[in-house]
């Protein structure tokens, strides 16, 4: 147990110190902006993969609405980057436990292909509703806005954009951390332990898993969120069926089965993606590709589940 | 009235892809356990390798040795790869797996033929129209649908009538028993899955003679594949092709209408086919889960 | 009035009459036992009870209201739980995070997502609570996948008693255990009757089982209850030794 504490003090310590080690070892710190938003969301999408036990391959759709969500608000509403976050997270929520009923019923690859055929239906909305998303090009026009505190303002720029994003990858991962612990997330497991069982005790495990399948979609939506203020900009990509494949990697790659697990996924692949594009800018989504086949054939319970085999733990 | 039925003529060819595509997926569903990411991945894979050989061996010959080569490539990659997933529980895995395949197959087409698309060009014959009321009836677009049909029909045969696909529907039935009364599964499931790609190939040659070829011409297809599967009910083979043709259709006529919206509707149908019938039009309850 | 009713209660599958006119009558604080040889329909009378299927005619009654078409939970609700045959258990959990899914299921708090900490705190004295009663505490932490087959089915037991039963249904609560095993069951089973004063009804094989500590036995033999007693009164039954003992030997 204390073993555990030390771990997590380490861990926060040294996120929280990011912008002064990141550029000694070669590092910007936009980049750790981007790893925490799709570790986010892959910690988002691992409620559902590594805790209740369903295969969700749909992540993407909710993580480009609630980009959207933030742009649009930047776009025609208002100025503030906490309201751009929140219309983000909610539209993200919100579509995923409107679409809930539908998923929730079926389990297995079944699951997997319909909540990534669901996601396609905020692609094709994205796309073609030029005049409000700006359509195959995307949403631009809009860029973060300096936070206010009463008088003092701060620009968000990378430094502090990165604490800005660690803000709420805090907020959420302690609000997922307090969850799992609940008796929620005793049934989220319970669920994937032994569905049959599970109902038998009285848990209606279609309820659990809709819970779930929006849990996951707000948080999806809040990392979207933040990816869109990071980058000033939503594309239709950010929604579109090869995105979720990205989350799920992340997921898998870190470890499914530990919470932590995909914060170290998002750190190799989204590093991994960083140095291989740079060096090879035509042919690196085959090497993410090959580095999806080596995880899948050698690395199947990902980095944190190695080495907790290897401690004897598992 | 003839615009409509232009769209909903469109539609119903590109139905027959969805249908053909399906198909081979379910397939693969059915008998390799494995939800086949890449499918669309080897559909394209078809239809470049045909754009390739067309010039030295025609039309015809293109037509089918595109497949016969994806097949081919489906044995491969089945022997190599997707095999070694076979004794894993969890579904992701091969989830995963087939999702990097695409990735890699679409990036080396692209670096291969080029990120533009390609006229693909078919024989003279075919190009010109059969009625001079329907403009839209092209002698391709009809070669197409009967091209389509025979394929799904020889299948049908192939898995009813022949000594080898009789045991292919029983491997889906139960793949133990079959083990143990000493048919040669890993041959069986191999043939499966080349099978499988090869359909897909197949429906690559002729989508590319009505559309372009380009490296993500699989992207969308692929989604659209699984529609239909869902659509027509998980591991059942002519559920796959119903489903095919339906959201096809259904997709030609909202465009008549509607354009805007024609892409969606398919998922706006899949959505409420789960709502009010979650196995789909033809499918048993509790398959594959 | 009886804790538990059956009249006249019948199921076919099919052309198979897999229970014919069964009656039988169980009252509060029993341990009452259900014998027969293999196929006599013990297996089919459990689910009937529990509620895994529909009778096909009769009645079940618990505690006076009539549970015949009620669904599984809706008798779990009720206090009528069993246990299973293959163990279900969650596999990778600990014995103590197997228990407390029941324990919460059971105070009706499985979707609190920031639960109080005095909810927190019943759960897990609760929790502590039944392992003590079924001398689980030291496994507590072990993860329930590495148990023995007996320790298993002793969690399994205890998650049925977590949902704090009126009338626990134990299926062959001893199946496929060694002898030591065996024993500690039975232990179990007697001080369950006796020290939480439950009311029990199983099924089971050994007959040494079920004589050493039922109050009182039926015996169903082709779908049918060919003799109810006292255990003395069973085994003097002529028409028990040769339904039995014949097929036994």
């Amino acid at each position: 147990m204390t073993g555990r504490l030390a771990r997590s003090l380490i861990l926060w310590v040294l996120l929280l110190l990011v912008p002064f080690w990141l550029p000694m070892v070669g590092g910007y710190t936009a980049l750790a902006s981007r790893i925490l938003v799709y570790a986010l969301c892959a910690m988002g999408l691992n409620l559902l993969l590594g805790f209740t036990g369903m295969m969700s391959f749909g992540q993407a759709a909710y993580f480009g609405l609630g980009g959207y969500g933030a742009g649009l608000v930047l776009v025609h509403l208002s100025g503030s980057s906490w309201l751009a976050v929140l219309a983000g997270t909610v539209l993200g929520g919100a579509a995923a436990f409107l679409l809930g009923p539908v998923v929730m019923r079926r389990r297995g690859i079944y699951f997997a292909m319909i909540t990534v055929a669901v996601g396609q239906i905020f692609f094709f909305v994205a796309e073609r509703w030029d005049s409000l998303t700006g359509g195959e090009d995307g949403l631009t026009g809009f860029s973060r806005q300096p936070l206010h505190f009463g008088g003092y303002v701060l620009p968000l720029s990378d430094v502090p954009f990165y604490y800005f994003v660690l803000f709420f990858f805090a907020l959420a991962a302690g609000v997922m951390a307090l969850v799992l612990r609940s008796p929620l997330g005793h049934s989220f497991v319970a669920i994937r332990e032994n569905r049959r069982r599970a109902a038998f005790l009285g848990i209606h495990v279609e309820r659990y898993v809709w819970a779930a399948f929006a849990f996951a979609g707000l948080i999806g939506g809040l990392a979207g969120a933040l990816n869109a203020l990071q980058n000033n900009f939503v594309s239709p990509e950010n929604l579109y069926w090869v995105e979720s494949g990205n989350f799920v990697i992340i997921a898998v790659l870190g470890g499914m089965r530990s919470f932590w697990g995909p914060l170290i996924g998002s750190i190799i692949f989204i590093g991994i993606q960083d140095y291989v594009s740079s060096l090879f800018p035509n042919n690196w989504e085959s090497l993410i590709g090959v580095l999806f086949i080596i995880v899948v054939l050698f690395f199947p319970n990902g980095i944190l589940g190695i080495i907790r085999r290897r401690a004897g733990l598992a | 009235m003839e615009l409509v039925l232009f769209d909903a003529f469109n539609g119903l060819i590109q139905g027959t892809f969805y249908a053909l595509m399906a198909l081979g997926l379910s397939l693969i569903i059915s008998l390799n356990s494995v939800i086949n990411f890449a499918h669309g991945g080897f559909m394209v894979i078809g239809a470049y390798l045909a754009f390739t050989l067309a010039p030295y061996i025609g039309f015809w010959g293109a037509l089918f040795a595109g497949p016969i080569l994806a097949g081919l490539l489906g044995i491969l990659v089945e022997r190599v790869l997707v095999r070694r997933l076979y004794g894993r529980a969890d579904p992701i895995y091969s989830l995963l797996l087939t999702f990097g395949l695409a990735l890699i197959i679409e990036n080396s087409v692209r670096s291969i033929w080029g990120a533009q698309g390609q006229p693909f060009r078919i024989p003279a014959g075919l190009d010109s129209p059969v009625s001079s009321v329907y403009f839209f009836l092209t002698g391709y677009r009809v070669f197409v649908m009967a091209a389509i049909a025979l394929a799904a029909a020889s299948l049908f045969a192939f898995l009813r009538f022949s000594r080898f696909g009789l045991r292919i529907r029983a491997g889906i039935l139960d793949l133990e028993t079959v083990s143990a009364l000493g048919v040669n599964v890993y041959l069986l499931r191999a043939v499966n899955f080349a099978i499988g790609i090869a359909l897909a190939g197949f429906a690559g040659v002729l989508a590319a003679g009505v559309l372009q070829l380009s490296p993500t011409m699989g992207n969308d297809v692929i989604m659209a594949t699984f529609v239909a599967i869902v659509v027509g009910g998980i591991g059942s083979l002519l559920g796959s092709v119903l489903g095919g043709l339906i959201i096809g259709l259904a997709a030609g006529v909202t465009a008549a209408y509607y354009p805007v919206a024609s892409d969606v509707v398919i998922y706006v149908i899949m959505a409420f086919v789960l709502i009010v019938r979650p196995r789909g039009l033809l499918g048993q309850e509790g398959l594959f889960e | 009035m009886s804790l538990l009713e059956l009249k006249n209660v019948s199921r076919v599958f099919g052309k198979l009459t897999a229970l014919e006119d069964v009656s039988l009558e169980m009252e509060e604080g029993e341990l009452y036992a259900v014998i027969g040889p293999n196929g006599a329909g013990k297996t089919t009378l459990f689910n009937l009870i529990s509620g895994f299927f529909p009778a096909t005619s009769g009645e079940i009654r618990f505690d006076g209201v009539e549970v015949t078409r009620l669904s599984p939970e809706r008798r779990v609700a009720a206090g009528l739980v069993r246990t299973f045959q293959i163990t279900e258990i969650f596999p990778e959990l600990s014995v103590f995070e197997n228990i407390r899914i029941g324990v919460e299921a059971q105070l009706g708090c499985s979707a609190q997502p920031w639960p109080s900490r005095g909810l927190a705190r019943r759960i897990d004295r609760r929790v502590e609570e039944l392992l003590a009663i079924t001398a689980l505490s030291s496994q507590g932490g072990r993860r329930a996948s590495v148990l023995t087959h007996g320790d298993q089915r002793v969690v399994e037991v205890t998650m049925a008693l977590s949902l704090k039963p009126r009338l626990l249904l134990l299926d062959e609560p001893t199946a496929g255990m060694g002898r030591a095993e065996t024993q500690h069951m039975v232990n179990l089973i007697r001080s369950l009757h006796q020290e939480q004063k439950l009311s029990i009804l199983f099924i089971e094989h050994d007959m040494d089982v079920v004589f050493g500590i039922a109050d009182r036995i039926s015996v169903l033999n082709a779908g049918r209850v060919l003799a109810t007693g006292t255990p003395k009164e069973i085994a003097a039954n002529p028409r028990v030794q040769t339904a039995y003992l014949g097929e036994a030997a």
